[in-house]
């Protein structure tokens, strides 16, 4: 683990030139750029506060807060994985010329959805008040929840980029993983939408103590019970853990693979 | 003056390339394979037992037939590959130039490149900075500096990314067949900064088919056959040696 903290302060520069690369491709050659980053959530908050306020009337106060405040990290999350599965893949000839830390290409894909994440999170913060929803001081407990969450999410990329190398069936199963997860994690329902005697499933899926964190802090004004934080670190670092050393172990392996 | 102290030393190093055959695609081959339970792979030596020394200074010539192993040997000394045995050490900065502009991206702007590149090779960006001017003054490419490099002549695509290996000033050069390409010019102005990079006491590896190229620039040659090496001596020596070796082939050809 303190290889992993050394290997990335070492080469901190490298995976931040390469998570702005992946940004500026991103967004490149369209007429508003960076901005997308910003109005792409902003237009997705918009229809679902529309469809939410007017058509799908449910029982819920601002629901659309209620949602985004779960939504955008559950994005961040997946979205990371996606890109992170294929990336030691897709750099793989440039593993096979120069010798590059492995670990970056994984990291570069995390920092640069964090950057979004935060970006998305501008819009959210301007649509609290225009929906007339309190804007709790518990916003300034996000980044506990946003380290969690980012630990988390790298351990996974770093497991499922390694796996991918391997099995190229890797990131078609990660999709259809991703999926039912989405719906398996109290995203677009309350956590009590679940009967009680079913309570215990959900405490074995270990994105939810973050994800809490999130809408408690967001859309309740609340802070997370201690055994609820400490959980989301608990889930999180051993997430990071199985994933580096599985990474770790097979890492001087790939350059024959891809 | 050149130290006698080694900058790269292999010891007893050895390649295992897995080749596998018929690797299921699909389920049907998968399940055909379990049941006849054959080993579907074969590992091939790229590398045998490759010892040498390489001191500070010297300009080292790999030659030898293609698929001997120059390239690989290269790469294990490039760190791309760990050996599957024996130990390589290599003392100071490398920079590979395996393949012209293998960390480029093509969306990105020459400058943003010379940058990344750096960064990939092990560089910090305050080095890249300071080498930057140097490095776009010697590839020569004018305004398209900002221009991302897809819209790059080959011509200018492979100078910036000559430049940028050289241009960041590494203790040893190592040099894979890229010459090749590129107009006389380009090669000629290349081959005068290898030559001011070897008379600054600096290391190169040059793997060539260009005999000329070997004879001129090395003061010592590997001939490299079936992952061994055959002859480790003189340029001319081996260079001698790799045309015995190539005669029976070019015999049979005509």
């Amino acid at each position: 683990m303190t290889e992993l903290i050394r290997e990335s302060y070492r080469y901190r520069e490298l995976i931040w030139a390469l998570a702005i690369k992946e940004l500026k491709i991103r967004y490149k050659r369209s007429v508003l750029g960076f901005m997308w980053a910003l109005l792409n959530p902003a237009f997705m908050m918009l229809v679902l506060t529309l469809v939410f306020s007017t058509i799908m009337r449910l029982g819920i106060r601002h629901y659309a807060i209620f949602l985004l405040s779960v939504l955008l990290p559950w994005t961040f999350f997946s979205q990371s994985l996606s890109y992170a599965v294929e990336s030691i893949v897709t750099n793989g000839d440039l593993i096979k010329k120069v010798a590059v830390p492995k670990i970056v290409f994984p990291m570069a894909a995390v920092v640069s959805n964090i950057i979004n994440l935060l970006l998305s999170l501008i819009p959210l913060a301007l649509l609290v008040p225009l929906l007339r929803h309190p804007f709790y001081w518990t916003w300034f407990y996000l980044p506990v929840p946003l380290l969690a969450l980012a630990i988390f999410t790298l351990g996974m990329t770093f497991f499922f980029s390694a796996a991918n190398v391997y099995y190229r069936d890797v990131s078609h199963i990660l999709q259809v993983v991703l999926s039912a997860w989405f719906y398996l994690t109290p995203i677009i329902y309350p956590l009590d939408a679940i009967p009680a005697r079913y309570q215990w499933i959900l405490k074995l899926n270990p994105i939810i103590y973050v994800i809490n964190g999130f809408r408690l802090s967001v859309y309740y004004g609340q802070l997370p019970k201690a055994p609820s934080i400490l959980a989301s670190f608990v889930c999180a670092f051993i997430s990071l853990f199985i994933g580096f050393s599985i990474f770790r172990k097979y890492q001087n392996n790939f350059v024959f693979y891809v | 003056m050149p130290s006698t102290e080694p900058v790269i030393r292999l010891e007893n190093v050895t390649q295992l390339f897995r080749v596998i055959h018929e690797r299921p695609d699909t389920v049907r081959e998968l399940f055909s394979k379990l049941f006849r339970n054959r080993s579907s792979y074969h590992d091939f030596e790229a590398v045998k037992n490759v010892s040498f020394d390489v001191p500070h200074g010297q300009a080292l010539g790999i030659i030898g037939r293609n698929g001997s192993g120059k390239s690989t040997l290269l790469k294990i000394i490039a760190g791309v590959y760990r050996p599957t045995q024996g130990k390589v050490t290599v003392e100071g900065t490398l920079a590979p130039l395996i393949e012209l502009g293998a960390g480029f991206h093509h969306e990105l702007t020459g400058r943003e490149n010379i940058l990344l590149n750096g960064l990939l090779m092990g560089y910090s960006k305050r080095d890249m900075l300071e080498r930057q001017q140097r490095i776009i003054d010697f590839a020569d490419v004018g305004e398209f500096i900002d221009a991302p490099v897809k819209q790059y002549s080959s011509g200018m695509y492979m100078r910036l990314a000559f430049a940028v290996a050289i241009e960041v000033d590494p203790q040893i050069l190592v040099v894979d067949e890229i010459l090749a390409v590129g107009d006389i010019g380009f090669q000629q102005k290349c081959f005068e900064r290898i030559r001011k990079f070897r008379e600054s006491g600096k290391t190169i590896l040059l793997v060539s088919h260009n005999m000329g190229q070997v004879a001129e620039h090395c003061d010592r040659a590997l001939l490299i056959d079936h992952g061994c090496v055959i002859v480790d001596g003189h340029a001319d020596e081996a260079i001698a040696m790799y045309r015995t070796l190539l005669s029976p082939e070019v015999v049979a050809a005509q």
